[in-house]
């Protein structure tokens, strides 16, 4: 059962621009078992996003210039893949939830030919066919009405129904991977929590792996079975959800965490990350995060420390871990 | 109170050096970009022979008394030779028609930029009933046809470069109203603006401070394109004969040399010569309000520029950038360090 | 609420057409007490009782006899029953007369003007968007700076003097018998094409250009979308995803710009037709305009105006189609 859904190996994703280079993703290692939902968090301009859009084999050439060594979807190997054959599998067996669903839908055409186009394209049927599958993924995401919302435009829905259109075309051809790239971030908080759980309902009930983009822990929290965490393009801890949670291993995902407020400990103060993630064009040497680590020591300004491998779960990418309690 | 006005006398002085300060950093800004080096060098060709034609030119441009040089061919005497009717020198010309299209270019794209300005971020931040008059004056002015009216009022009115200035400007704002409009919506529900509201600053107070200067580059940018689009029309209605009939402008010379057989005679320069003059003010002002939009907006300027990269990209760097990302090259690093160390 | 979308911009283009008809009866009474004096300017070797008499026979003759509101209550009832008023000309004869006599030859200029920019800017733009930052793409766009430093009416002047002098492909004039000899007849058709021909080409180059340009610059806004990215995301194939979501949408700014051609389709030409000498509307206004012809120059005028108005109106009714979001938002 535990079998490998996607095996990704060694991503490297760089922009050349005019004055120099931007390394947007720096040799990610990703593996999300089947029907596992996997949380990859970071703040913005890490590098999420781009991973996601190179999963998905979306990223133009030029401007991006991507290199990996293993692209593997239920061992089938993306890597040499050319666009064409890309396009029978987007959508099919691998498909996309994207951050804003005012921007992500076309807004001169309904959102049921939206997704119509989307059985008619793997599918061979007929036109009527294709709407009525499209009202039933409408109603699995739980939108009212369905047969008559799929006749309007996205401009007439509110927020939180265009994002159930966006996972409803997500899951249309219950593909073996959703990607969700901030699923929730443009939304209310209240509404957030609406659609969070429809996604997780339809993930688990369907039994498809989830890549879950964030910087939203509690959206983590609620989610993730795994959670890689990213900073400035590589990856700096590997742990389950819980272990994570409570025991942090990098000074990153500590403060991270520490951002966080909870009720249960009153006397703690949040722990702040001081200044933003460095440019992608000027990092620092050594390891990416010591001029914002408070723990950082000399070692940590001269050489980028590799990914270390804990225990059979938990990976970090630091000399100095935190909460090891005696394991080094 | 002779303090007061002493003060009053520095604070303009000082005001007025700001200003010069700010437009000398922008020209600087416009000569470091190629484009716009081109676009500067040709303005100021163009101020220069507007300023110094009787310097510049070698002859007359007015003097029609010249039977004897008629219709002369280009020669080092006359550089562009003469015309076919009156046998004036087509260079000296080419020098002073430069004075009609800058002048009425310039002080029209100006005015015009100013009032359309003002109109513009009125109708787009105080809203309501200036808004509504303000936008269906612009639909009433949008359908009535420029070219046509122009040639209704100079003939009832007379045919004079004030004339065309004026119903260049009667009917251009608007277009640069509706520009700075949709832009003032915008920057209306920025944050500094709304804050700027509930500190309880003036409506005035807020479209000088706040508004304006939010939307500076853009009237700067168009106030270019416009006054080379007016160059353009001021040289179609001098070809039809609207212009002041005494001027020398390069479209009336255009006319001239239609009526005046240049076609039949062969005589291409005398056709050629305001068309440069014309190509090469309308391209300049353009060139710069096109490279200001680069500047101003630098997104455009790199997907532009991307394709040059990628051609001139070294591949053995990049493989060296890959392989300095690989999980290998850190632990190799590593290693090597800690064999030094033992 | 869509029909009452259309019901209101109908109104509101006829709200703009009566304020254009007001402005339009009162330009030419500007400057002046009595239209007669306008009409019939005084002559030199006229005494003060001819003058008089001249000014009291055009009085009677355009009905300036009565007070200015009967002058303007007459002047829209006679364009209710389509009398745009009486021309100078010899004989008199009325200025819609001569409109309907003019117009068809502005438009074989003009909306074959439009055709070929229209259609081969949408081609050319695609494929510079297609092809962006490549060769094909920066030579659009200096060629978009180039042609609009080039007035068409310098293009046809050159091109008049290569193809119609020099080289004699072209009439450089318009054959004077071309309208008078026209009969339908596939030799007369072939007479009008080969006169149109330099004023076309003159006047298409700017256009295609232009056309190209902005083809390019919506197409590449579009591509920058996110719903683009969906649309491959979903699995579309590249021709799915450039026909029916990057066209779809860059159609938009595209049809603003084609509404506005439309509504210079017959105001546009006048220097050209002038260069060429070409029988239409700019020609017929133009000589208005050396007769102090003043009825028929408002007139044309007023034309022009309703003309645009019609086709703003159009063009707006065609965005609402394309555009769902139209009738719900602001406008424009």
């Amino acid at each position: 059962m535990n079998e490998l859904m996607l095996k990704l190996r060694n991503l490297k994703v760089i922009f050349p621009a005019g004055e120099g280079i931007i390394s947007a993703v720096e040799g990610i290692d990703l593996d999300i078992l089947k029907g596992e939902c996997v949380a990859l968090v970071g703040e913005s301009g890490c590098g999420k996003s781009v991973t996601s859009l190179a999963i998905m084999k979306l990223l133009n050439t030029p401007p991006a210039l991507i290199r990996v060594d293993e692209l593997k979807l239920d061992d089938e190997e993306l890597k040499d893949y050319s666009d064409g054959k890309m396009q029978e599998l987007r959508g099919k067996t691998l498909s996309m939830i994207f951050q804003d669903a005012m921007t992500a839908l076309n807004p001169v055409m309904t959102i049921g030919k939206q997704i119509d186009e989307i059985y008619l394209r793997h599918n061979k049927m007929s036109r009527s066919e294709a709407r009525r599958l499209t009202v039933r993924a409408l109603e699995l995401v739980g939108v009212p009405e369905a047969k008559s919302r799929a006749n309007s435009f996205p401009h007439q829905l509110s927020g939180g129904m265009r994002q159930r259109v966006l996972i409803a075309m997500a899951f249309a051809c219950m593909p073996k991977l959703i990607i969700a790239d901030e699923p929730t971030t443009a939304l209310d908080v209240t509404i957030q929590a609406q659609v969070l759980n429809v996604l997780s309902d339809m993930q688990k009930k369907h039994k498809v792996s989830l890549l879950l983009i964030t910087h939203d822990l509690s959206v983590v929290a609620n989610m993730a079975d795994t959670v890689y965490v990213m900073y400035s393009g590589k990856i700096v801890e590997k742990a389950s959800k819980r272990d994570l949670f409570t025991r942090p291993h990098h000074p990153y995902t500590e403060g991270l965490l520490g951002s966080v407020p909870r009720l249960s400990d009153e006397h703690h103060h949040f722990i702040q990350i001081p200044d933003s993630v460095p440019h992608p064009m000027f990092k620092p040497k050594g390891c990416y995060f010591h001029p914002r680590c408070r723990y950082a020591t000399i070692e940590c300004s001269e050489k980028m420390p590799p990914l270390e491998k804990i225990d059979h779960q938990r990976e970090v990418r630091c000399f100095h871990p935190l909460n090891l309690g005696g394991k080094k | 109170m002779k303090i007061k006005m002493k003060k009053i006398g520095i604070t303009i002085g000082k005001k007025i050096i700001a200003i010069f300060k700010g437009v000398g950093r922008f020209i600087a800004k416009l000569w470091r970009h190629p484009k716009g080096r081109i676009g500067l060098i040709i303005v100021t060709i163009l101020i220069v022979s507007a300023v110094f034609a009787p310097l510049i030119a070698p002859f007359d441009p007015y003097d029609v008394t010249q039977r004897a040089q008629k219709g002369l061919s280009p020669s080092w005497n006359h550089l562009l030779g003469t015309t076919i009717t009156t046998g004036q020198d087509i260079f000296s010309m080419l020098i002073y028609g430069t004075r009609v299209s800058l002048a009425v270019g310039l002080i029209t794209g100006i005015t015009l930029a100013f009032l359309g300005a003002i109109m513009g971020i009125i109708a787009g931040y105080v809203g309501g009933i200036p808004d509504t008059l303000i936008m269906r004056t612009v639909d009433v002015m949008l359908v009535i046809p420029t070219l046509p009216l122009t040639i209704v009022l100079t003939n009832l009115f007379g045919k004079s470069y004030l004339m065309i200035i004026f119903i260049f400007v009667l009917f251009g704002w608007t277009g640069m109203a509706r520009v700075i409009r949709s832009l003032v919506l915008v920057l209306k529900n920025a944050n500094y603006v709304k804050a700027a509201e509930l500190a309880g600053a003036s409506r005035w107070h807020i479209m000088i401070k706040h508004i304006l200067p939010g939307v500076s580059h853009l009237i700067i940018m168009n106030t270019a394109l416009t006054c080379a689009g007016i160059m353009v029309a001021e040289a179609g209605l001098s070809f039809l004969g609207l212009g002041d009939p005494t001027a020398i402008s390069w479209g009336k010379m255009l006319a001239e040399a239609q009526s005046g057989g240049a076609l039949l005679f062969g005589h291409w320069w005398w056709i050629i010569a305001p068309g440069i003059g014309i190509f090469l003010s309308v391209f300049s002002f353009m060139r710069i309000g096109l490279v200001m939009e680069e500047v101003l907006n630098p997104r455009m300027k790199q997907s532009s520029n991307i394709y040059k990269i990628f051609k001139n990209l070294n591949n053995q760097y990049l493989d060296e950038v890959f392989a300095g990302m690989d999980e290998k090259a850190i632990l190799g690093i590593q290693t090597t360090k800690e064999g030094e160390r033992v | 609420m869509q029909k009452s979308f259309i019901i209101k911009r109908i109104l509101y283009a006829f709200f703009i057409f009566l304020i254009v008809m007001t402005l339009n009866f009162f330009i030419p009474r500007i400057g002046v007490s009595d239209p007669a004096e306008r009409y019939y300017p005084p002559q030199g070797n006229m005494t003060e009782i001819e003058y008089e008499i001249i000014k009291q026979v055009t009085r009677e003759q355009y009905g300036f006899d009565v007070s200015t509101v009967q002058q303007f209550i007459n002047y829209v009832d006679g364009l209710l029953h389509g009398d745009l008023g009486t021309s100078f000309q010899p004989g008199n004869p009325k200025v819609s007369h001569l409109i309907a006599e003019r117009l068809p030859w502005t438009l074989v200029l003009s909306v074959t003007n439009l055709i070929i920019s229209l259609f081969i800017g949408l081609i050319i733009g695609t494929i510079a968007a297609w092809k962006r930052g490549r060769w094909q793409d920066t030579t659009l766009l200096n060629l978009s700076t180039i042609s609009t430093a080039l007035p068409a009416f310098f293009i046809a002047l050159i091109l008049s003097f290569y193809l119609g002098f020099e080289k004699e492909l072209f009439p450089a004039y318009t054959n004077p018998n071309m309208v008078s000899q026209f009969d339908w007849s596939w030799e007369s058709i072939k007479v009008v094409m080969y006169n149109a021909a330099l004023p076309i080409i003159s006047m298409s180059i700017g256009g295609i250009i232009g056309y190209g340009q902005g083809t390019r610059n919506a197409v590449i806004a579009v591509t920058n979308e996110d719903f683009i990215l969906t649309a491959r995301a979903k699995g579309l194939s590249r021709n799915q995803v450039i026909f029916k979501h990057t066209l779809r949408n860059a159609m938009l700014p595209i049809v603003t710009s084609l509404g506005m051609s439309i509504s210079g389709l017959i105001g546009g030409a006048v220097i050209i037709e002038q260069i060429f000498n070409w029988n239409g509307m700019g020609t017929l206004f133009l000589n208005a305009n050396n007769t102090n012809d003043y009825p028929l120059m408002m007139g044309v005028m007023l034309f022009m105006s309703a003309f645009a108005i019609v086709a703003n109106l159009v063009t707006e009714l065609c965005y609402s189609l394309l555009d769902p979001r139209v009738t719900v938002g602001e406008r424009r």
